[in-house]
């Protein structure tokens, strides 16, 4: 029990608010149960976000009337609202490596990671914070944020339908046991719910270094009729898929292990005409 | 002790021109078809005691085995039926037994014939004939949706075809004899080597599940326990168009489109703060209404993804039905139960839409809802539900005395079963709603006919002296549990998913 007060002590003791934070005080054990019921917070729905706290600097004066049709309950009328919405999520971002080196290269796109590990979330809330006060100047990383979240479960309580222009999978955990494939970010069933969440013509990128989740991966998007898969020519022109190689935490482990890292992207095709 | 009947359903037919009517009742493990005209029970069935050992190993609310191997084997006991429905055409019944297995009978000639019994992965909590009254849609713990065909196909295990149905017949049998996942090149972190260590130590990995051997599809799947499964159609240009919506543990209701392509989620229907347990859909509009653990109805209009309003189960009715349960409960058993610690925690258990003629003649229709335990039942006329917002919709309570737990129309009559635990008190009870003259006021009577006709499943001895309250309230009561322990979660904690190699190991990483 003395573990996290500890370590939440010991963080706060070595730095003050928007300074870096330091990853070793952040550590937490690696697996979360996708299952559990955990002690979420998570909007009812997305119109019952806030999210001009992650984004104060896109806060739009209110003037927003209560017609909002996903405004299911009229109950927030009050909520601050932001000039536009997140178009790119890391999902399962873990220390937000990936994050801050997109932010800066598309400044007018808000990136959002997600992530279902409590300290590792305050981590990237802290960085991002840092970032934007030593970036004061260039107003830099006003658009990246981070919140805690189960995404296997909670996704359509944070975005709307066909909001998501880029989803990122990053070195998903592996769960290698057959029993545990349920425990995957990757199955067919929640390729619908990505689906949903995503702009016809937009991208799920995915990169592992595990060859057996490579291919899970790539045969279950691949089964799934709303998407296609993204030619490797494409691939090689796309910046992001760059990025993502070099830039997350566990690329760059596998990097210096000399692993091999599969990528593999997918488009979201338009939904058929009804039958 | 005698047992409830804990399903039930009504069949009505004009087979060769001759109006019929019965009831089909599931009492523990045991199911019986009455005669409604003739007042007698026509067929038993028995669930057999299950000789394979495909009694719902116990698996936690989290999806994974219990942290300690149980050594314990479960008494034998034959399996109970947990679910209980008609098809359309009246011609067949569908029961799902507690074993996971999905039985089909067919009730033609006034008989009961069980004529397929197919175990799925995890254990059903819903099912549904759709109108095509050819295919079975059933949704479960795990938050799956499958299609099956009612009568199985000929030859068993003939792989699918699939349409777009996202998984087909190989389902799980996508699962290669083992192989190491990872070689050691490929595994960078100390974490995953733990992982890989642990799965080449285990040698019984090639224990994978049976690949199911009859046909079927994976429609679309939550992950998240499933509560309600629907199926509904719409008219749209000229054209009918089918829904599945499927309600979750999670506070979800999603709407997707039905087979062929139910790998399309048009929307949500959110805003519910606690589990959706029940889903009701109102014949002839858009309007669904959705209850679970809030003291609120949500009336929404579904195609539009839209919360139309929400009905307030007033302090007033469920306070009243809180202490008539006591009452009823220290009448019954001389103790109080265990509710008693969740006194505010409505679960709603049941909802319905029933006849409720109006006064001056027309056919209108009531919304009738049960709350776990609560010995009433709750009345809304259908007409009432689109009211709008800052309107108050009139609520009538009908008084039972005992729990109600699973009702049938007969006409213009609603059968309800009821908890009713103590030998010689009966376990059905028979009313005829009206709407009265006042708006949204409804008035109901005593059937005292038809629960003459019923009287033969009131006798039909089910006296069993190993029955006891327990077991009884972990078969008829399990809606409530449905409700999140929340505030219980610690950080600590939060890495820990098992004792299992992959979980429990420190982040260590290596920058
Ligand atoms: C191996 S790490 C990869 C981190 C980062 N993407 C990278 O490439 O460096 C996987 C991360 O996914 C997170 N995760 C796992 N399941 C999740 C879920 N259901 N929702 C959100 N995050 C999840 C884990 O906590 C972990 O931080």
């Amino acid at each position: 029990m003395a573990g996290p007060a500890k370590k939440r002590q010991k963080r706060e003791d070595n730095r003050q608010e928007g300074q870096m934070p330091q990853k070793k005080f952040y550590r937490q054990r690696a697996h979360a149960n996708p299952f559990s019921d955990h002690d979420l917070t998570y909007p009812s729905c997305p119109a019952a976000m806030d999210w001009s706290q992650h984004f104060p600097a896109f806060t739009v004066a209110k003037a927003v009337s209560s017609t909002d049709a996903l405004d299911n309950d009229h109950e927030h009328e009050n909520i601050q609202q932001i000039s536009q919405q997140v178009a790119v999520a890391d999902i399962g971002c873990g220390f937000g490596g990936l994050l801050f080196a997109l932010a800066p290269k598309m400044p007018k796109t808000l990136i959002l990671g997600l992530e279902i590990r409590t300290s590792v979330t305050e981590f990237v809330q802290e960085k991002a914070k840092a970032l934007r006060n030593q970036n004061g100047d260039s107003g830099l990383y006003q658009n990246v944020s981070c919140i805690r979240a189960n995404t296997m479960k909670f996704l359509p309580n944070f975005f709307t339908k066909g909001q998501l222009e880029k989803i990122f999978l990053c070195f998903p955990d592996p769960h290698f046991k057959a029993r545990k494939h349920k425990a995957r970010i990757v199955s067919t069933t929640l390729a619908s719910e990505y689906a949903y969440v995503m702009k016809p013509g937009g991208n799920v990128y995915t990169i592992t270094d595990v060859e057996d989740l490579h291919l899970w991966m790539a045969e279950h998007f691949e089964a799934h009729p709303s998407f296609e898969r993204v030619s490797d020519e494409e691939l090689e022109r796309d910046e992001c898929v760059q990025t993502m190689r070099t830039e997350t935490e566990e690329g760059k482990k596998v990097e210096r292990n000399n692993g091999t890292k599969y990528v593999v992207v997918f488009r979201r095709l338009e939904d058929p005409p009804w039958p | 002790m005698q047992h409830p009947y804990q399903c039930i359903a009504a069949i009505e037919s004009t087979a060769q021109g001759q109006a019929s009517s019965h009831l089909l009742a599931a009492c523990g493990h045991r199911l019986v078809l009455v005669d409604v005209n003739d007042s007698k029970i026509i067929t038993e069935w028995f669930s057999a005691i299950s000789t394979t050992n495909t009694a719902e190993a116990p698996e936690n609310d989290d999806g994974e085995r219990p942290k300690k191997k149980q050594k314990t084997v479960p008494p034998v006991k034959p399996a109970n039926i947990i679910k209980l429905t008609v098809s359309p055409d009246q011609a067949h019944a569908v029961a799902v037994t507690d074993d996971k297995y999905v039985r089909v009978f067919t009730i033609g000639n006034g008989k009961l014939e069980e004529i397929s019994q197919r175990c799925m992965p995890k254990r059903p909590c819903a099912v549904q004939v759709l109108p095509d009254n050819a295919t079975i849609i059933c949704g479960d713990k795990f938050g799956d949706v499958y299609s099956l065909p009612l009568l199985p196909t000929a030859s068993e295990d003939v792989p699918m075809v699939a349409d777009t149905a996202l998984e087909s017949a190989t389902l799980e049998a996508d699962e290669p004899a083992f192989k190491p996942s990872a070689t050691n090149l490929t595994v960078h972190t100390k974490r995953n080597r733990k992982a890989l260590e642990a799965q080449m130590q285990q040698k019984a990995f090639s224990a994978k599940k049976e690949p199911l051997k009859f046909d079927h599809k994976l429609l679309l799947g939550h992950v998240s326990m499933l509560t309600g499964v629907a199926y509904a159609s719409r008219n749209v240009d000229g054209r009918d168009r089918g829904y599945i919506i499927t309600a979750d543990r999670d506070e979800h209701i999603r709407i997707s489109r039905g087979p062929p392509q139910s790998h399309v989620i048009e929307g949500y229907c959110l805003g519910h703060k606690e589990f959706v347990s029940k889903l009701c859909l109102i014949p002839g509009t858009d309007l669904s209404v959705s209850g679970g653990g809030e003291n609120e109805l949500y009336v929404w209009d579904w195609p539009a993804f839209t919360l139309k309003r929400k009905i307030h189960l007033t302090d007033e009715v469920v306070n009243t039905g809180e202490s008539n349960a006591e009452a009823s409960r220290q009448a019954d058993d001389g103790t109080m139960s265990q509710a008693d610690s969740s006194k505010k925690d409505v679960a709603v258990s049941g909802m319905w839409i029933v006849p409720c003629p109006a006064a001056h003649g027309g056919t209108e229709t009531a919304l009738v809802v049960a709350i776990e335990r609560l010995p009433m039942l709750l009345a809304i006329p259908v007409n009432q539900l689109g009211l709008p917002r800052g309107q108050d919709v009139n609520i009538t309570t009908i008084d039972l005395g005992h729990a109600p737990l699973d009702l049938a129309c007969i006409g213009d009559s609603v059968v309800v079963s009821l908890d009713a635990r103590e030998e010689g008190q009966s376990r059905f009870q028979a009313i005829k709603l009206q709407e009265v003259q006042e708006q949204g006021m409804i008035g109901n009577v005593r059937d005292g006919e038809m629960e003459k006709r019923l009287a033969c499943l009131n006798s039909y001895p089910t006296a069993d002296a190993s029955l006891d309250g327990k077991t009884l309230d972990d078969l008829l009561y399990n809606v409530g549990n449905l409700r999140k322990r929340r505030g219980w979660g610690d950080s600590a904690k939060e890495g820990d998913d098992g004792p299992d190699g992959d979980a429990g190991v420190d982040d260590v990483a290596e920058d």
